[in-house]
């Protein structure tokens, strides 16, 4: 009959274990432990470079992000004055009205004070 | 980053920002169409600020719609039109649109009366410019 073990016990488990493995044994998983957190870093900073310029791996990665920064800055604040320049055009656009005002039966002067 | 890059996107921001750079055209930049539309204003266009320019541009996009009747208005008022100031053109449109909600009989008794002041008015310039000098007594 198996016996069901919480998390508490298998960490004093693994911890009376690893307290009785021999030297070697011990140099050997911490010389393993420090290679892949090396690998870790190393993916790490691989993934960063790409997502920052287009795959292209080299020096001045953070004056690469500055500038990238800048640009979106640029084309956001492009776009609001766009927008804005094109909003006051729609919503000041009264060329209907003075059409019809223009071309109505009755004469301008009944319109204008 | 490239310089291909940079001037595609300097490129894009410049598009971007066209709208809000549309500038002043000279009448002999307008289309045969466009001119033909704004005639009365042929001798003051070029004068004339670049929204007023552009607000005019669109008015005239709407010219080829209208019957010669009212393109004939159109062209006998547009000069004055365009003299008027900024405020007592919102104040025509005001009335212009106050006067669309009254009811369409109102609006014809007011038409009919406007038609009759005018043709009175008519009637008394060409008998003024008809009588001889010296006139005849009232």
């Amino acid at each position: 009959m198996s016996q069901q073990l919480d998390h508490q016990q298998i960490r004093q488990l693994l911890n009376h274990s690893a307290a009785r493995l021999d030297e070697p044994v011990l140099s050997g998983l911490r010389a393993a432990r420090a290679r892949a957190m090396e690998q870790h870093a190393a993916q790490h900073a691989h993934t960063l470079a790409v997502s920052g310029h287009g795959g292209r791996l080299g020096h001045g990665s953070f004056q690469q992000h500055r500038l990238s920064y800048w640009i979106a800055g640029l084309l956001l604040v492009a776009s609001i004055v766009s927008g804005i320049a094109y909003w006051q055009q729609t919503s000041t656009d009264t060329s209907d009205e003075d059409i019809a005002i223009l071309t109505d039966d009755l004469p301008l002067q009944v319109y204008v004070d | 980053m490239q310089m291909s890059h940079r001037l595609a996107v300097f490129g894009i921001v410049l598009a971007l920002c066209l709208p809000a750079w549309a500038a002043a055209q000279p009448w002999t930049a307008l289309s045969a169409a466009q001119q033909e539309a704004l005639s009365p204003l042929s001798a003051q266009w070029n004068n004339l600020p670049q929204t007023e320019q552009q607000h005019l541009l669109k008015m005239a996009r709407k010219y080829p719609q209208l019957t010669p009747l009212q393109k004939q208005r159109l062209h006998k008022r547009l000069l004055y039109w365009s003299q008027l100031t900024p405020e007592q053109r919102e104040g025509a449109r005001q009335k212009y649109k106050a006067f669309r909600k009254v009811p369409p009989a109102t609006r014809e008794q007011v038409k009919r009366m406007v038609e009759q002041q005018e043709a009175e008015k008519a009637r008394a310039a060409s008998a003024v410019s008809a009588a001889p000098t010296g006139g005849n007594p009232p």
